[in-house]
């Protein structure tokens, strides 16, 4: 049974959430859906459905959100509402519908990456924890680490500086570098405090993408074993359970030959009368 | 506010940091800005907007400097919403989620930054009408209580009490019928709207009535002549202003 982070969703059943929820967690820059594009066509070939979902992708609010982050003019508590909402959005229709039918469901980033912007922007860390006590907690958190000094060339010479990544409306004094590394430096740090109190797996995201997508394969791999093995053996028990079940079916409760048809057929002898021998074979192929 | 360094606040001075659930809400708003807030509270049909309008013209009359704000309003937000409702696609948590998203850009954008210079700050619907419609719909209370933490606290908040009957008689004079999410349509209650929103606003009345002690609501009977209603009001509105020196004359 699933549980989410303290409270429950009107009409949120936890209990048939069967598939599972892997949250991939990083800085940006750390490679995040770099990995997710790695990842979702091979669980495919191995044979598992998969849904991924990240951050502004509700049809809710997604639009809404990107939007107000055009203009400059979006507050740090609407900011955190708004990421909130399309949280929820995505959590109620996409996310639980899919681990109900058995999907793995990939995320790029989850309520971590939320609830660290916006502590870094000076939110109450209790209220913040407080609206996103309604998530469902995780199969697996990897968390791609990336220090400040790996991240800066990644982020200078593919895609240059963005004004949200680089906290440009915490620091509006500061240039675009200075206030990135402050920025991203406040969320690594919000990170790692986090990293035991949620269960991170914490994964090191300065080799190139290859290896890091083997060492996440080898972890999914093993989540996945772990359940299958604990699902084959209940499967083995309900197999053994039904043929039990299925002997008892077939153990005669009278002889086969009873008084049915008294005239035509001669009475049973004494040797052909047990018509099975309990274990479902026909006693005629006892000869 | 110190990025990093261990040091954390509230989103306002006005927030009391880490304070346990129950009491964060009362304690919110012990704030010490120059503006006065009054909101007011009821639901539809109750004549609250009739109420306030009446008390803005008298407010700017009296010189006072006064800003209104009304549920909903965001420029940033409310297409959202709009969207979400047209669509039919809002649950009770992305109800709550979206107004709250509203209401923390007006106050953002608004209502603290004019409390700080020294308006008088009216607001048709508050907090109280989140806390009432998305418990209703079966929201946690105390999850919707922390969600709003941020808030200001106002001044006087007036609860303007009806019942429900007479609110339906208001309403249904003046239109055929209820909209989709006014009516509750989305709690599945009945299939007439007119049925279903008297169930979903009993719901939001008994609310009401449990917040009334909880967060000292000042209740008027709405069933009397407005003009009795607004007499009532301007003297408590009165009583309250004349002790604050730092308002704002209206330009």
């Amino acid at each position: 049974m699933r549980a989410t982070y303290g409270k429950a969703l009107p009409e949120m059943r936890l209990d048939d959430l069967g598939g599972k929820l892997v949250v991939i967690e990083g800085t940006d820059g750390a490679g995040r859906s770099t990995q997710i594009n790695l990842l979702k066509p091979w669980l495919e070939e191995l044979g598992h459905a998969v849904v991924d979902t990240g951050m502004t992708r509700s049809p809710l609010a997604g639009d809404g959100i990107r939007r107000a982050k055009e203009g400059n003019n979006l507050g740090r508590v609407t900011q955190s509402l708004f990421y909130a909402t399309d949280f929820v959005d995505r959590l109620e229709n996409e996310i639980v519908p899919a681990l109900r039918a058995g999907f793995i469901v990939l995320t790029d980033r989850y309520i971590y990456s939320l609830m660290a912007r916006a502590i870094v922007r000076g939110m109450n860390p209790h209220w913040i924890r407080s609206i996103y006590s309604v998530a469902l907690k995780p199969d697996a958190v990897f968390y791609l680490r990336l220090g400040i000094d790996q991240l800066l060339p990644r982020v200078v010479f593919t895609r240059a500086f963005d004004y949200w990544e680089s906290g440009m409306d915490l620091y509006p004094g500061h240039d675009m570098y200075d206030s990135f590394c402050s920025y991203q430096a406040a969320l690594l740090t919000e990170f790692d405090r986090m990293s035991s109190e949620f269960n991170f797996e914490m994964v090191d995201a300065s080799p190139d993408a290859r290896t890091v997508c083997e060492h996440l394969k080898k972890n999914i791999l093993q989540l996945l074993e772990r359940d299958s093995r604990k699902s084959f053996v209940e499967r083995l028990n309900a197999d053994a359970a039904k043929e039990r079940s299925f002997a008892l079916d077939r153990i005669p409760t009278s002889p086969v030959h009873s008084n049915v048809f008294p005239v035509s057929f001669p009475p049973p002898t004494p040797a052909v009368a047990p018509a099975s021998n309990g274990n479902g074979h026909h006693a005629l192929n006892q000869k | 506010m110190e990025i990093g360094s261990g040091v954390r606040i509230g989103p306002f001075e006005v927030f009391a940091p880490l304070q346990p659930a129950v009491s964060m809400i009362r304690q919110y708003g012990e704030h010490h800005f120059p503006g006065r807030l009054i909101v007011v509270e009821g639901i539809d049909g109750s004549g609250k907007s009739t109420q306030l309008s009446l008390l803005h013209k008298w407010l700017e009359s009296k010189g006072y400097g006064v800003v209104f704000s009304e549920w909903n309003s965001s420029p940033l937000v409310k297409d959202t919403t709009k969207h979400g409702k047209k669509k039919k696609m809002l649950t009770p948590a992305t109800f709550s989620l979206i107004h709250s998203t509203d209401f923390a850009d007006r106050t953002e954008r608004s209502i603290l930054p004019l409390l700080k210079a020294g308006a008088v700050v009216l607001c048709d619907r508050y907090v109280y009408t989140a806390f009432a419609r998305d418990v209703a719909r079966g929201m946690d209370a105390k999850w919707v209580r922390e969600l709003y933490g941020f808030a200001v606290k106002p001044a006087i908040a007036f609860y303007f009490r009806v019942p429900l009957e007479t609110a339906i008689h208001r309403l249904l004079d003046a239109r055929d019928g209820f909209k989709f999410y006014e009516a509750g349509m989305d709690l599945d209650l009945s299939d007439d709207s007119v049925e279903s929103f008297r169930m979903f606003q009993g719901r939001i009345l008994a609310e009401y009535e449990k917040m009334i002690p909880e967060f000292g609501l000042t209740v008027i009977d709405a069933t009397l002549p407005i003009e009795v209603q607004q007499a009532q009001v301007r003297q408590i509105v009165k009583t309250h202003l004349d002790h604050a020196h730092e308002l704002r004359v209206r330009p």
